[in-house]
């Protein structure tokens, strides 16, 4: 069990807010946090890894405590097993693939696990290239293997896929569900998309201006309204057009747009980038087989 | 997308479908959903529930409907009628409060419909969808 309590006082824009978390998340959960931008989420992160102090707090991850401030417990950040990968790659440039996973080695360590994790992320033929060679996706799988060179305890990912294409976000995430399972973590993820979330993890936080306001499992956290359709996903609007006395709505699910008829009193709300359910009866749709 | 507020009646359950019958002011309305009170746990007798279908799914009859296979059957008189090229919005004020039906304007002139005029508006039970 991971025992994550938190406090402490974040310049937002609109003035300063308390952050005051405390969560607790199982061992080898995969677990999200989940709010708007300014919300905290990286801040507790940071907490985490020890490279940002807190006001107050406490982190106790499996039997070990990281961080107690009543008793003045601080484990430095170097010795907190942690694995964290950012939005930006944060490769060295001059370095090869196999290098930059060299260079996370601790001393003494055996050098196996870098050739494991470069096979895992399927990198073998690119190993002795150099970062500005590589794709963003390749980039990511690079940081990815080397935030598991030290076999962390737990794995933060700070919105890691946000600046790829959509095909390549789902190859990435399948790459993360496999070291996530391979390696036994505890994940922690900063997502935006409902999708990906959904896809992911086990359990979801909600934050909201330094608070948790939601948790639980994702679909039921998204799916407040519990509408008794069988045929439901969820997506964003990309589109809103009057036809006549309807209106259509374009919604992206995943990598397919699907049209919904509307009427106006649906869409008075809705307006594009807005997340939905587009929820239907399980006795409505045709199946056919492809041939 | 309409939506009628109202308390569940009585459930029939067979596998993992549920007949569940909700009264709405008085009048009784029937779902047939994959859910049972096994997997849900909003459906117990009593329990308020919302009653969800889509306008397009309504169909308007002249007649009482008595000779069709739809059990659910409201009447009402036509309080707005908003025409549109391909497809019309009728909304009718019943019992259980405003119902809105989209269908094709063809169908709107044949039927010769007109604003005050009685009407009975049928739903069937594969189309109606709960929520809490």
């Amino acid at each position: 069990m991971i025992h994550i309590a938190l406090q402490k006082q974040l310049i937002a824009t609109n003035g300063v807010m308390l952050l005051d978390i405390d969560i607790e998340i199982k061992e080898g959960d995969f677990v999200t946090l989940y709010g708007d931008s300014g919300a905290g989420k990286t801040s507790i992160l940071r907490m985490i890894a020890g490279l940002m102090t807190a006001d107050k707090g406490y982190v106790k991850v499996n039997d070990r405590i990281w961080l107690d401030t009543k008793n003045k417990i601080y484990v430095k950040p170097q010795q907190r097993r942690i694995g964290y990968v950012f939005q930006e790659y944060a490769l060295f440039p001059n370095m090869t693939v196999k290098e930059n996973l060299l260079f996370a080695l601790e001393k003494g360590q055996d050098k196996q696990i870098v050739n494991e994790l470069i096979e895992l992320v399927e990198l073998g033929e690119l190993k002795n290239r150099k970062p500005d060679k590589l794709s963003g996706g390749q980039k990511q799988r690079v940081a990815l293997a080397r935030a598991l060179v030290r076999k962390p305890e737990i794995l933060m990912l700070d919105e890691p896929l946000s600046a790829l294409d959509h095909s390549m976000r789902s190859r990435l995430q399948d790459y993360i569900l496999k070291m996530h399972k391979q390696f036994n973590l505890t994940t922690i993820l900063i997502s935006h998309e409902i999708g990906e979330v959904i896809k992911m993890c086990d359990n979801i936080f909600v934050i909201e201006n330094g608070r948790i306001i939601k948790q639980g499992n994702p679909i039921d956290v998204f799916t407040s309204k519990q509408v008794s359709g069988k045929f439901q996903f969820s997506g964003e609007i990309v589109e809103v057009k009057r036809e006549g006395i309807i209106y259509v709505v374009t919604v992206l699910i995943g990598a397919n747009f699907v049209k919904i008829v509307a009427d106006k009193s649906d869409v008075k709300t809705m307006t594009v980038g807005d997340k939905i359910i587009v929820a239907s009866k399980a006795f409505n749709p045709l199946l056919q087989k492809i041939n | 997308m309409n939506t009628l507020e109202g308390k569940i009646a009585s459930i029939k359950t067979n596998g993992s479908l549920s007949l569940v019958t909700i009264n709405v002011n008085d009048i009784l309305f029937q779902a047939m959903i994959i859910e049972t009170p096994d997997t849900v746990s909003y459906l117990k007798k009593t329990n308020p529930v919302k009653v969800v279908f889509k306008e397009t799914e309504v169909i308007i009859s002249k007649g009482d409907g008595c000779e069709l296979s739809i059990p659910n059957k409201v009447t009402g008189n036509i309080s707005t009628i908003e025409k549109g090229v391909l497809l019309s919005k009728i909304i009718i004020s019943t019992a259980v409060g405003d119902i809105s039906a989209i269908i094709t304007s063809d169908a709107m002139n044949e039927m010769i419909l007109q604003i005050e005029e009685e009407v009975t508006i049928l739903i069937k039970t594969t189309e109606i969808m709960l929520s809490q």
